[in-house]
């Protein structure tokens, strides 16, 4: 029950981490176009919640997000390369 | 500087094992048209390009192809996890094993090691963007003859998104020619050397 929620939020980061991936390459090329700059603003906004709240539950996606504890945390949990269900 | 973000781009969730198809896969990690390859040229042809917008998307994209390295590295993990010796045999996978055992290395299906012999950076901006746009289609044709080779559901769903994203760069490299040429001095018709006549903004 509480892994298919892990899932799903990963699911989601994943989702709008790559909006954002896309919507910069497009930007490199379009450094001025409001549109995309407003686009890319209120993608970051949805990213940064589903980050917080996984980090918050299940752990650090980045050295900075290891926050307080009296442990590394970095180096529990699954890796990205290994199975859901191993 | 690089900053490591524990997730991969897009899912890898591999139900089946297939040594023979690790071995196909793994040449987008070490072979000749590989990610490995991309992120090597993109990351070391970025420095001298006379363009800021060309400096930025280089960077961009080839740090995205580190992130597809990772994911074929996935792949081939999780293809080839608990094999056992028959299934190693029997998927060809015999002379990668005696090498790397079921550990993870760059070379390329026929067992040819990763090289920077495949790739070029050549310091001059239309050469290096020429080499990008044939990479890319490289990259793209050899996920199209992996889809031949595959009729595993799990591993397709992610080689599409990989070639889809070939065909993306693509599309952004022929904009980055496009936008070189017009930066160059107009006199200049071929294009000689360009990255010694145009002076950085």
């Amino acid at each position: 029950m509480k892994d298919t929620a892990r899932r799903d939020l990963m699911k989601e980061i994943t989702a709008l981490s790559f909006v954002l991936d896309e919507t910069a390459l497009y930007l490199d090329s379009h450094p001025d176009d409001p549109a995309a700059l407003a686009y890319y603003a209120d993608m970051r906004a949805k990213y940064e919640d589903a980050r917080a709240k996984y980090e918050g539950e299940y752990g650090a996606l980045t050295h900075a997000g290891v926050r307080g504890g009296d442990r590394w945390s970095w180096v529990d949990g699954t890796w990205p390369w290994e199975r859901e269900d191993d | 500087m690089w900053i490591y973000e524990k997730k991969l781009q897009y899912p890898v969730n591999i139900k089946t094992a297939d040594a023979r198809l690790a071995k196909a896969v793994l040449s987008q990690l070490g072979g000749p048209d590989g990610e490995l390859g991309a992120a090597t040229r993109y990351l070391n042809q970025r420095y001298t390009m006379p363009d800021k917008e060309n400096i930025a998307m280089l960077t961009d994209i080839g740090s995205e192809e580190l992130g597809h390295v990772e994911m074929i590295g996935a792949i081939v993990y999780q293809l080839t996890r608990n094999l056992t010796p028959d299934e190693i045999k029997a998927g060809g996978y015999d002379a990668y094993f005696v090498d790397h055992g079921l550990g993870i290395y760059p070379s390329s299906a026929a067992g040819v090691p990763f090289s920077a012999a495949c790739l070029q950076s050549k310091g001059d901006v239309i050469a290096d963007l020429a080499e990008d746009l044939a990479a890319e289609q490289k990259a793209r044709a050899t996920y199209d003859y992996i889809l031949r080779l595959s009729d595993d559901p799990d591993v397709n769903d992610v080689i599409k998104f990989l070639r889809e994203r070939e065909i993306v760069h693509f599309q952004r490299f022929a904009e980055a020619l496009a936008r070189a040429k017009d930066g160059l001095d107009k006199k200049n018709y071929y294009y000689y050397t360009p990255e010694y006549n145009v002076r950085r903004k």
